[in-house]
């Protein structure tokens, strides 16, 4: 099966000049751990996950660290988290995007989303948005068949 | 890339109905047959294109459990999403259908609130997917918080994007809209004396009405005719249309049956259909839903077979 038969067809998405603070209510209010980010046609310029807003919030060094917990306590984190709740998501998206095509195999997706560790990835038809795929929907389709 | 067809539905809703044979208020019936299903004009639509063969994306706000349903029976019938989640709970509207009595009882709510920053995200959506639209439905009643003249605004952008714009509306969303000017609006005329304050008249008074939004540049204008007919104004004069009668005898439910004609009406445009024959195609869609419980069409090939049912009468 070909990932445009299976993915979501869904277009929630952002644009880079979105603050945090709104792609944190748009993931919250869909129940989605991550959206892409578009441009002013819908081609797919960005990814942010729950783990890029998490890490808006920590300080620079802590990709050095390898004991989280030298990292600031609750409180700091908060104060951090307001602060960058309105910096634009352009500035903290995953700018090299991992996406799929219509036309990718079921299997090629597998395959990219295991290595890759990915919860959902956009598919895109010429550059252009046109739905995700989560792991879900690959289990789902496994099981179904 | 291929231009998409955009449906709004600004108050989308979980459509339930509910088959009960000799429904009378004040008493409790069990029903007979129950159908529950993703509803709102402009998701009716999409749904509706799909049954015909045409793509489209649905566009609007969903909220709540109810929110929830709609958003996932439209993703398991794969059609293309784009909604603004909101807080509070999508409506659920109710139809009884007495299939002894052949009448139809229906009760609606509201919708949720909708904040400013909700339509502000919404009309980024709507102006990015304008970019791919071929063509763009705006449908069905406003939710509390968004602008009665919302549609009008829509329109606007539609026409800057140089996409043509179907509009099937009520009340003051309706007459806004069509200060926008639409390629095609479809309305309940019953609404539309009571807002515009006329006196609700015969034929005659109809037409007149029809003809001053044709004046105003409105292109094509349907608008319900008798029980399930229908005046169409086109660019080629005004027709008359009504169903044989032993068609009407079979009717079941007139859940959608103006989404139908909506539908079948784009495809029919779409495709270049002479005047006559996209008439005939639109009332036959909407003739088809009646057949049934269920909600939209059988399929294509169900509508073509039911042209030549469609009386067709051109006026002088």
């Amino acid at each position: 099966m070909l990932v445009g038969d299976l993915m979501d067809r869904d277009l929630t998405s952002l644009g880079e000049d979105a603050t945090l603070m709104e792609a944190i209510e748009v993931l919250s209010r869909h129940r989605i751990p991550g959206l892409p980010i578009v441009d002013a046609e819908g081609r797919v310029v960005g990814f942010l996950s729950e783990k890029d807003i998490v890490r808006a919030a920590l300080p620079g060094y802590i990709d050095l660290l390898e004991d989280p917990s030298y990292v600031p306590d609750m409180g700091q984190f908060k104060v951090r988290m307001k602060r960058a709740s309105m910096d634009s998501v352009g500035r903290h998206m995953t700018k090299e995007v991992v996406c799929l095509s219509t036309n990718d195999s079921d299997f090629h997706a597998a395959l990219i989303m295991i290595k890759k560790n990915l919860k959902r990835a956009p598919v895109v038809k010429e550059g252009i948005l046109v739905g995700v795929v989560n792991r879900a929907d690959i289990i789902e389709h496994l099981m179904s068949e | 890339m291929d231009k998409t067809i955009v449906t709004v539905t600004m108050n989308p809703a979980v459509d339930i109905q509910y088959v009960v044979p000799d429904f009378r208020p004040g008493r409790w019936f069990r029903a007979s047959e129950v159908d529950r299903s993703a509803g709102g004009k402009g998701i009716n639509v999409s749904i509706i294109l799909q049954q015909l063969g045409y793509e489209s994306a649905a566009m609007g706000f969903l909220a709540g459990f109810s929110g929830e349903y709609i958003r996932d029976t439209l993703r398991r019938l794969k059609l293309t999403t784009n909604f603004v989640n909101v807080i509070g709970e999508s409506r659920t509207d109710v139809y009884i259908v007495d299939e002894v009595g052949h009448i139809e009882t229906g009760v609606a709510e509201a919708g949720p609130y909708i904040s400013d920053e909700a339509l502000h995200r919404f009309m980024k959506n709507f102006d990015r997917i304008l970019s791919r639209a071929r063509l763009v439905y705006l449908g069905g009643s406003l939710p509390p918080g968004v602008p009665q003249d919302a549609y009008k605004d829509l329109i606007l952008r539609c026409k800057e994007a140089k996409v043509p714009v179907f509009v099937d509306a009520f009340g003051p969303a309706l007459t806004a809209a069509l200060e926008g000017v639409p390629k095609v609006v479809k309305f309940d005329h019953r609404f539309l004396f009571s807002t515009l304050g006329y006196p609700m008249g015969d034929l005659d008074d109809v037409l007149e009405l029809v003809s001053k939004i044709h004046d105003s540049g409105v292109e094509w204008s349907v608008t319900t005719y008798r029980a399930v007919g229908n005046i169409f104004y086109t660019p080629e004069g005004i027709y008359l249309v009504d169903i044989e009668r032993e068609v009407k005898e079979q009717m079941v439910s007139l859940l959608a049956i103006g989404d139908a004609l909506m539908a079948g009406l784009m495809v029919a445009l779409l495709e270049d259909m002479d005047v006559e024959k996209a008439i005939r195609f639109a009332q036959a869609c909407s003739l088809e839903d009646t057949l049934h419980v269920k909600k939209g069409i059988r399929g294509r090939d169900m509508v073509e077979s039911l042209m030549p049912k469609i009386l067709v009468e051109k006026l002088d």
